[in-house]
């Protein structure tokens, strides 16, 4: 390697790393508050622990109602609950509508197609209300049902663009050879363009459980009993207006947090394919 | 009882005439070739058999039964893509069982119907292989075996060898036919390839514009073409059509003049078509009409010449010993009986009589 | 389709939590800490008295009442809810609590405590509690206590030190509620004779300027949170604080405290007078069992629960009986609160009271943090008072509206009508229309009743007037005071333009700044030569699998004034701490860093998957040629780039228009909403300033029709793109 090639690759890994380095800096700086004993706040740059303690993780996870329910197990569950549910709803519905639209000739397609674009325009500040008082019709207000519909919905035109996108790129000849072999149309779709659309299948699953996961503004809106809330719900009392207990809230983010990273870091080797191929070329 | 039968069959697509009224039969057995330049609806035809696509109006039968209202797995026809559309997610052999099990055929029947086929194609070796790790000609014949497990009544098949290189095609045009002859089966076959449809084909139908020009032998077709553009379609090069008015007893053109074949029936106008085959054309120092050499194709044991003469581009055929160079002045003349003629409308009026061979 | 519904059904089975049967009463509130567990004793006590089992929930105090006036006219609020006084006015008008005159006695509560939940004669409510706030001193550090403003200040002078964080006094200046009673102090009042809130007085002037005095004296400390002033507290780096009863239970047990009534003020000798809050049960009007819930709120009120809750949360009861209780009257710190409490002045509960905290807040982050002098900050208060309460927009007649839309929808009609008419036109043109209705149907379905109703439903709101639950037609007049800027200047905050620009600028920013930093790192990231290339992968997208609100709040906590990440950093490298949101300047980029580092990974990722498809031909071919880095950079990547990166740009560009999450969490508008974007102000028009849902949205159906607008001028942009691509 030539001087001047070394030079090259070192100035790299030194861009690289800084800029990790700024990445990883808030993250750190969470792990710090949430492992830090008192709630003692200081003005320091270093982001390590200095007594490290489990204090605020078993406060957060050990948290328990007047009544004595495990609210944590409780608020775990309802968040898994929707998480799953809005998933599974949500791909339902992404995946059928988004078929269609890749593979159908049918009146008010292009419109349609236009519309879902145009409804990631609606502040949602204008469908609070409405949405409230929707689902207090549809006896679905604090349900978590009505959360997965809601949810599913709201993450609908995302997820349709992205896999129509997909579902663009596989060729028509394999349902008309599935069609030739036997199948119906459906054994087709299942059996053929599905398994063909793993990635992008991963990945908008992916966003739809973190779009469940992460949301806490319906949540907080429409969920009225403590034992449905949801996590981010349940960490929104900690960052109140008036009183913020950081050390826990650090801990409850990192809790709340953890398992959504960990799905995101399984399955980001679909991201690039899933992405690309998809919801951006539309 | 034929093994499928069109009737008046029509079909459209956003306003235009794809398929303008075809009947066509298939006999058991047959190996049938659709041909035509592309767009001219042949590959519609053949999904329309397939269901594909819902006809707008005509019968369809196959083995005697009325098919237009059936979804294409009840139609027991099996079809061939000219992508071949293996599934790229399962492994040879899963492609190959694929039909199968859809029917939900006991396994122990896959399993012999698979590795039968398999046997038959070569293919066993790679009966564990992703479609990605197979070679052009190997996908090709995973394709063909997919339609063969299943052992249907007519095979389709949609111009399943333009993806090959030459070399390729020709032994795939082979095993083709052989697989044919094994199976017995009734095949149809789309191709724009006449050399194809040519050398596979018991009977060829010629499409043009949606509509069926002529069906019948290959032969047949080259040597009797009902018109102008089946004339000109098979054959390569193509048939010199050259116009020419009927003046007593010569056909006169532009610098050429032949006598009128005894056997030209009456036509109703004048102006008439003559066409030769270039391969019955061949160049001489002066004959029927010349014309000035503009490109040269030599194919070792002979060549063709493309001429430019007052008639209109002719090609005509040299020998391998004739020195013909670009820019030279020379003559072309039939060889024997040659003529066909044309009316203006492009029906064939009369053919040459073959010689006896 | 059987699947779909039989799906659809088990999930919601699954899923939803109904109404249970004999339910329990639902009581909410917003208590934590002490409060929350002497509450909760209390309902033990009632359980055990009535066998009447009673559900609490625990709310963050500041999405409290919101939650409340969306919950109980839906019929899924709480039988009885605890809420300070000052908002039982608005309350009753919108009919949500019950009077509860029949079943109360009066008599039995100091009648200040009644006077407060009296509204137009009837009385809302039984009295729970008095709240004001008082001075908290760390016995440890404090010996004696003030008694006129003069000594206090000489005294924060000695116990502060600047250089070690360390102040004589901490309180949430920001905060009108703590300011009040300075205000008071000096002698000023809140209502002119017709009970107009009035805010550009010498007085409040005077008392403004004490503050900034101490302020600037670095003896109490800047943009304090109640979080700060507790940790101050409990860490002895402050030795007195103002606040009220609820902070003795966030007190650290190793530090020994006393509570006594705020200083009189020297200029006045007039003292320090704390608003006075009463804490009330209160009943809802819809509760399904009202005599259940009035009994609940009743017991609440007196007896044992009075006397837990002064015990064991310092509350001060408005039930004079329980300081028959010798634990009660001996209690130090009810006695102190009780004491500091007949300085205090009952606030009312007028709507006018409302109106009167955000163009506070204003003023006090101007006089405190933003440069205005103590003088002018009254006048700014004033402004933004008079901006935010607008007049009603004039009633119209729906007539109009109604006849236009009619013409629209027989428009549509008739043109939809050639393929009503001729089905088999329709079935040939559209062969698989029915099975891709069946395909599209339950997401259609869906999208209509959650995407599209609610948006109808929302644009028709546009054209009302709300207050307190009463809807009147107002017909384009919203629109109107928003374009016109009606009663502020373009240029002002809060103006519709200034917003608009300021939105503008923030996508514009951050769409360029995700776009650079993501394209250059995946242009790095692509070299297929690159050591430890998936480990810098993994790391760069940590930001995008971090929850959005997560990620908010540790950037704000970064860029906190004292105790933020960023000004450690900034003191590490020997420069001054900067005062991050009471800047336009610095509060932007606060926000800009934040999203910025939410955002890059995602071009990142885009990026990646877009190179990824460009051949590498073509690059041999541009190097046979002989370009240059930059040339190849240039003439094949970006273009080849464009078609991929334009729609994740306006995909992009969309999401961060309405990035409502990082503005509202990080800056939260601040300096005095200047980095508010659309969004954001049109939640506070609905949820903060008075319930104005016309209004809000209106703004929401200005921030559709902008973004529309740009969608059709990015469509062709795109469409530019994908013709130089094919």
């Amino acid at each position: 390697m030539s001087g001047r090639g070394w030079i090259k690759t070192a100035a790299v890994h030194m861009l690289l790393a800084l800029t990790c380095a700024a990445t990883l800096y808030p993250v750190l700086w969470v792990v710090k508050m949430a492992v830090s004993p008192l709630e003692s706040l200081s003005l320091s740059a270093n982001p390590f622990p200095q007594h490290p303690t489990w204090r605020n993780f078993a406060a957060i996870v050990g948290a328990v109602d007047s009544s004595g329910r495990w609210l944590f197990g409780r608020n775990l569950l309802a968040s898994l609950a929707v998480s799953t549910g809005t998933t599974v709803v949500g791909l339902f519905l992404a995946v059928t509508a988004a078929y269609a639209l890749s593979r159908f000739k049918f009146p008010g397609k292009q419109a349609g197609l236009q519309a879902l674009l145009i409804s990631q325009m609606f502040p949602a500040t204008l469908m609070l209300i409405p949405i409230y008082a929707i689902l207090q019709r549809l006896h679905l207000l604090n349900s978590l049902g009505g959360l997965v519909l809601v949810y599913s919905t709201t993450s609908l035109p995302f997820c349709v663009w992205m896999l129509k996108g997909y579902f663009d790129t596989i060729p028509r000849d394999l349902e008309e050879a599935a069609v030739m072999d036997g199948a119906t149309h459906w054994q087709a779709f299942v059996l053929v363009v599905l398994p063909l659309s793993r990635p992008a299948l991963a990945v908008t699953a992916l966003f739809s459980f973190m779009n469940a996961w992460n949301e806490f503004i319906l949540a907080a809106t429409l969920l009225n009993d403590a034992t449905i809330f949801t996590l981010p719900v349940a960490l929104q009392r900690l960052v109140g207006e008036y009183k913020v207990e950081w050390g826990m809230f650090a801990a409850g983010a990192l809790v709340v947090s953890a398992p959504v990273m960990a799905l995101f870091f399984a399955l980001q080797k679909h991201l690039v394919g899933g992405l690309t191929a998809g919801g951006v070329k539309g | 009882m034929s093994a499928v039968s069109l009737k008046g069959v029509r079909k459209t697509f956003d306003g235009h005439a794809v398929i303008k009224n075809v009947d066509l039969e298939a006999q058991p057995g047959e190996f049938l070739v659709m041909v035509g330049p592309s767009g001219c609806g042949k590959t519609t035809l053949l999904r329309l058999i397939a269901g594909l696509e819902t006809a707008d109006a005509g019968s369809i039968a196959i083995g005697g039964r009325e098919v237009s209202a059936l979804p294409p797995r009840d139609r027991d026809v099996a079809m061939v893509f000219q992508s071949y559309a293996l599934y790229p997610h399962m492994s040879v052999r899963e492609n190959l069982a694929f039909g199968l099990r859809l029917r939900k055929f006991p396994k122990a029947d896959i399993a012999e119907r698979v590795s039968a086929a398999a046997e038959l194609l070569e293919l066993s070796p790679l009966l564990d292989r992703r479609p990605k790790a197979l070679s052009g000609g190997q996908r090709q014949r995973v394709a063909m075996g997919r339609a063969i497990v299943r052992q249907p009544r007519v095979f389709l098949f949609d111009e399943p060898l333009s993806n090959l290189d030459t070399a390729l095609r020709v032994q795939m045009r082979g095993e083709l036919a052989r697989l044919h002859r094994r199976l017995g089966a009734t095949m149809i076959y789309v191709t724009h390839d006449q050399v194809e449809a040519m050398t596979l084909a018991n009977r060829v139908a010629v499409f043009n514009q949606g509509e069926m020009q002529q069906v019948g032998p290959p032969l047949e077709l080259y040597h009797r073409p009902a018109n102008r553009f089946v004339a000109c379609f098979l054959g390569s090069p193509s048939m010199n059509i050259l116009p020419v008015r009927r003046e007593g007893a010569v056909l006169r053109g532009q610098g050429f003049s032949v006598p009128v074949p005894e056997d030209l029936g009456d036509a109703s106008s004048d102006r008439l078509l003559v066409g030769v085959r270039p391969q019955e054309l061949l160049i001489c120092r002066d004959g029927m009409m010349s014309g000035e050499v503009e490109a040269i194709e030599r194919l070792g044991f002979d060549g063709y010449a493309f001429l430019s003469t007052p008639a209109g581009k002719v090609a005509a055929r040299f020998s391998r010993d004739a020195s013909v160079c670009v820019g030279d002045k020379v003559g072309a003349e039939p060889v024997g009986d040659a003529m066909h003629v044309f009316l203006e409308d492009g029906r064939a009026l009369r053919h040459p009589r073959l010689s006896s061979h | 389709m059987n699947a779909i519904a039989s799906l659809v059904v088990f999930a919601s089975c699954l899923l939803a939590t109904g109404a249970q049967a004999a339910s329990p009463l639902k009581l909410w509130h917003a208590y934590r800490g002490a409060e929350e567990q002497a509450l909760e004793k209390s309902t033990k006590l009632f359980e055990r008295e009535t066998g009447r089992a009673v559900e609490l929930l625990a709310l963050p105090y500041d999405a409290f009442a919101a939650k409340l006036i969306a919950a109980i006219p839906h019929g899924v609020g709480p039988d009885v809810f605890i809420f300070a006084h000052e908002r039982v006015r608005q309350f009753a008008r919108m009919g949500i609590v019950d009077p509860v005159d029949g079943a109360i006695d009066r008599r039995a509560y100091f009648p200040n405590t009644v006077d407060a939940l009296v509204v137009d004669g009837k009385m809302y409510g039984y009295p729970l509690s008095l709240k004001c706030i008082a001075l908290y001193v760390n016995s440890r550090l404090v010996s004696r206590i003030p008694e006129t403003t003069d000594e206090w200040r000489a005294m924060l002078a000695r116990m502060s030190s600047p250089k070690e964080n360390r102040f004589g006094l901490a309180y949430e200046s920001g905060d009108f509620y703590f300011h009040a009673p300075f205000l008071f102090g000096f002698k000023g009042a809140l209502f002119d004779e017709s009970g107009r809130a009035i805010f550009d007085t010498p007085e409040m002037a005077v008392s403004l300027a004490f503050v900034k005095r101490l302020q600037d004296e670095r003896l109490i400390p800047e943009e304090a949170s109640g979080a700060l002033v507790k940790t101050l507290f409990n860490d002895g780096r402050a030795a007195m604080v103002i606040s009220g009863p609820w902070f003795s239970g966030e007190i650290a047990k190793s530090v020994p405290f006393a509570v006594f009534p705020l200083p009189r003020v020297s200029e006045t000798g007039l003292p320090m007078r704390p608003f006075l809050g009463v804490e009330a049960a209160l009943v809802s009007a819809r509760s399904t069992d009202r005599e259940a819930a009035r009994k609940l709120a009743k017991f609440l009120s007196t007896g044992e629960a009075s006397v837990v809750r002064a015990v064991s949360a310092g509350h001060v009861p408005a039930d004079r009986a329980a300081y028959d209780h010798r634990a009660v009257r001996e209690d130090k710190l009810v006695a102190a609160f009780r004491r500091a409490a007949e300085n205090a002045l009952p606030m009312p509960n007028t709507l006018e009271m409302a109106r009167v905290w955000e163009p506070m807040k204003l003023a006090l982050q101007g006089a405190l943090k933003g440069g205005v002098p103590p003088s002018g900050a009254g006048a700014l208060a004033d402004r933004r008072y008079r901006a935010l309460y607008r007049p009603k927009p004039e009633r119209a007649s729906g007539v109009p509206y109604v006849v236009l839309a009619g013409l629209a929808a027989a428009l549509g009609l008739y043109r939809a009508r050639r393929e009503v008419l001729s089905p088999e036109l329709f079935s040939k043109r559209y062969p698989d229309a029915a099975r891709a209705a069946r395909y599209v149907a339950p997401a259609a379905a869906g999208i209509f009743v959650l995407v599209f109703i609610p948006f109808v439903y929302g644009a028709g709101l546009s054209f009302f007037h709300h207050d307190s639950g009463l809807y009147t037609f107002v017909g384009l007049g919203n629109f109107v005071d928003i374009l016109a800027s009606r009663g502020y200047r373009i240029n002002e905050p809060l103006s519709f333009y200034f917003t608009l620009a300021v939105t503008m600028l923030w996508t514009a920013a951050n769409v360029v700044l995700h776009v650079v930093i993501g394209l250059s790192l995946a242009l790095i990231l692509r070299d297929p030569l690159l050591k430890l290339k998936g480990f810098y992968r993994v790391v760069l997208i940590v930001p995008w699998a971090v929850p959005n609100y997560i990620t908010a709040l540790i950037w704000k906590g970064m860029f906190h004034r004292q105790f933020g990440a960023v000004n450690g950093l900034l003191q590490a490298l020997h420069l001054e701490p900067i005062s991050w949101f009471t800047q336009f300047s610095t509060a932007f980029a606060a926000n800009l860093v934040t999203n910025t580092w939410l955002g890059f990974p995602f071009m990142m990722v885009v990026c990646l998957g877009a190179l990824q498809s460009i051949p590498a031909e073509l690059y041999e071919a541009a190097e046979v040629d002989g370009a240059t880095s930059w040339q190849k950079f240039r003439n094949i990547t970006l273009p080849l780039l464009r078609p991929t990166l334009l729609p994740a740009v306006i995909l992009g560009s969309v999401w961060t228009f309405n990035m409502f999450n990082i503005i509202y969490l990080v800056s939260g508008g601040e300096p005095g909403g200047a980095t508010d974007i659309l969004v954001s102000e049109s939640y506070r028009w609905a949820f903060q300033r008075n319930e104005q849902y016309g209004f809000a949205a209106a703004y929401s159906v200005l921030i559709f029709l902008v973004l529309l607008t740009w969608s059709s001028f990015t469509k062709r942009l795109t469409r530019g793109a994908q013709d130089a691509s094919s």
